[in-house]
């Protein structure tokens, strides 16, 4: 406690340079907060955006589908599968899906298209397909008045067969018996624009694409969605374990390329963040080695009446970490407010910016225990680091030297 | 009487160069006994302050041996030597040398939190030792807040709180008037009188020597005289 009371009266002793140590870690420390919060907001929007979009938090397959997809890779009883999956409470809800690739034609011209067929009422409980509609409506499972199924068309396609609300669609593909696939369906909506992800795709209610692919009561795809964002892991390994015959697989997996350049991407700004608090504490260890030269007879002195010389390295180390302490506490009365109006209104970006091949024009930032705590740690180790070259030189101090200085 | 202090032709050489090589301690041996109140007295450079930091474990002879109360302290180091030094020493020095920053009583009380010593019994300790030394109602007043005389007396204090063997003390009146350095050997006196422990002092002022019961005299690092008063 009178340790803890020496380094204390100790920082107060020079105010003036104490305060303006304290302002450069109290604005290092800020700084850190502010890009992590940033970095972290990004990626937090960019898979908030591709787990609503379309991937999920988890997607269940037949063995490797995921790499290399194939019609006959699919996934039988899969309403056996879905009760199973609204029976978990960790579950919001889960969707089943199916695809093939085909070649859309209109009247006049023809298209490369990817064909998903959707379970509908699933797919919008799990999916933004709903929102993402530019024109008509969202379809149901129903044949028409003409006795076709209804699809959902990317604006792409919509624009190279110059089709729109309520025209014929025809569909070509291969089944999954080997069968030619072929079928017309009435446009009801139009999905996106012609810059959406989903410009080629055509959407059909589950049970028409089935039919067209001739895959009767199987699905390609599960997507399922979860209470809780950070779960996807160990949901996946549970649910790994209750069907060991599929291939299940979190966003981290399904997403893998993303996820890898997003963690290469934290980790470099770590490091970065690092280097900018490393040159905030240069400035640091001057201020503190000068207090340590200030004070060589007053060490001298406590080793004389018996101090140990671990004592009086750790009093440094504690005078630092209480500095650095009073400034994380003025950095973090700064931070908060910031990084709560940062979080919650975020602002528009000037020019639009690719996250993982996300196009952002928003940007809000995160307020979490991570971007609070990551750069407090940093900075606590960092003054940790920096107190030792200068308590072990005052622990080295010589009594006898010590007393002869003034 | 056994010796609480004995040293055996112990040498403190400065320099390397046999020609320019200073000669602060020069083969001492003395012994000093239990409850003596020692003054080692001679003129600046001497060698006083080099003995009394010997005797006190601050610094290393280059040669032979200093044991206090039979341990010889010439090989230790570290933190072995810093716990001798704290429960075996206390040290006065001239210039006070307490902690700008603690007040009187945090600077008596601070040896006795290195001895791991309770609380209460601290408190009680550091009671005493103001009302010894006559500070009472001046602990809560940091060093700048005191005269040098009454900074000497809470070094004093501290020096003894710990009740070591042996107080050490570097000219502890040479910052100090004739009349307030003689008021503090006086109470080092009564103190050592009623204690019992055995004090050590350098000093070149006549009027101090007189209140010593024993006179080393040094002269270029040597012992010149050993007087029994």
């Amino acid at each position: 406690m009178l340790l803890l009371k020496l380094a204390f009266r100790n920082i107060f002793r020079q105010r003036r340079r104490s305060l303006l140590t304290a302002l450069s870690l109290a604005g290092g420390y800020i700084l850190c907060v502010f890009s992590f919060s940033l970095s972290e907001g990004s990626y937090n929007s960019a898979i908030s955006f591709f787990i609503l979009d379309h991937t999920g938090h988890i997607q269940i397959h037949q063995d490797d589908y995921l790499l290399r997809p194939k019609i006959h890779k699919t996934i039988d009883d899969p309403q056996g599968l879905s009760e199973l999956l609204d029976a978990n409470d960790e579950i919001i809800s889960h969707t089943l899906r199916v695809f093939a690739p085909a070649i859309a034609y209109s009247d006049t011209d023809n298209a490369p298209a990817r064909v998903i067929g959707v379970a509908l009422e699933r797919e919008r409980s799990t999916s933004t397909l709903a929102v993402k509609i530019s024109a008509g409506v969202y379809i149901d499972d129903k044949l028409g008045a003409e006795g076709y199924y209804s699809a959902m068309i990317g604006a792409g396609i919509a624009n190279s067969l110059k089709i729109g609300l309520g025209d014929e669609l025809i569909l070509i593909s291969q089944g999954a018996d080997g069968s030619i696939a072929n079928d017309i369906y009435i446009v009801r909506a139009i999905v996106g624009d012609r810059s959406s992800a989903d410009r080629a795709t055509v959407f059909l209610p589950l049970i028409a694409a089935q039919e067209f692919l001739s895959m009767v009561d199987s699905v390609h795809e599960i997507s399922i969605l979860l209470q809780d964002d950070g779960a996807a892991r160990s949901v996946a390994t549970s649910l790994q374990e209750q069907l060991p015959e599929l291939t299940v697989a979190p966003w981290q997996v399904v997403e893998s390329t993303f996820y890898r350049s997003m963690q290469t991407d934290k980790q470099g700004n770590v490091f970065f963040m690092g280097f900018i608090v490393f040159i905030v504490f240069v400035g640091v260890l001057n201020t503190v080695l000068m207090s340590v030269l200030e004070r060589t007879r007053e060490f001298g002195v406590l080793k004389a009446i018996g101090s140990r010389p671990t004592k009086i390295a750790l009093m440094i180390t504690c005078e630092t970490s209480l500095l650095a302490s009073f400034s994380l506490i003025a950095g973090l009365l700064v931070a908060v407010p910031l990084i709560a109006w940062f979080s919650s209104a975020g602002f528009a970006l000037a020019e639009p910016m690719d996250i993982g091949g996300i196009v952002m024009s928003h940007i809000t930032g995160d307020m979490s225990l991570y971007v609070f705590g990551a750069p407090l740690l940093l900075i606590i180790f960092f003054a940790i680091i920096i107190s030792i070259p200068a308590g072990i030189r005052a622990a080295r101090i010589s009594p006898t030297e010590a007393m002869r200085s003034h | 009487m056994t010796a609480v202090i004995s040293t055996f032709e112990v040498c403190r050489y400065f320099g390397d160069d046999e020609e320019t090589m200073v000669k602060a301690v020069d083969r001492v041996s003395i012994e000093i006994e239990r409850g003596e109140f020692t003054a080692i007295v001679g003129p600046s450079g001497s060698g006083k302050t080099t003995l009394l930091h010997l005797l006190g474990g601050l610094d290393n002879p280059t040669s032979g041996s200093v044991e206090l109360s039979g341990t010889n302290i010439a090989d230790m180091s570290g933190a072995t030597l810093s716990d001798f030094r704290r429960d075996h020493i206390g040290f006065i020095f001239q210039s006070y040398n307490l902690i700008p920053v603690f007040s009187a009583e945090e600077n008596i009380e601070y040896i006795m939190l290195l001895q791991g010593v309770d609380a209460s019994e601290r408190k009680r300790r550091v009671a005493d030792m103001l009302q010894q030394v006559g500070l009472e109602g001046l602990g809560n007043r940091r060093p700048n807040k005191l005269s040098g005389g009454q900074q000497q007396r809470v070094a004093i204090a501290r020096a003894m709180v710990s009740r070591p063997q042996i107080i050490l003390a570097d000219e502890p009146t040479a910052n100090l008037d004739s009349k307030n350095g003689i008021a503090l050997l006086d109470l080092m006196k009564e103190l050592n009188q009623q204690s019992k422990m055995t004090f050590v002092f350098s000093t070149h002022d006549e009027k101090i020597m007189s209140r010593a019961s024993r006179l080393i005299h040094m002269h270029d690092g040597e012992i010149e005289l050993d007087e029994l008063k």
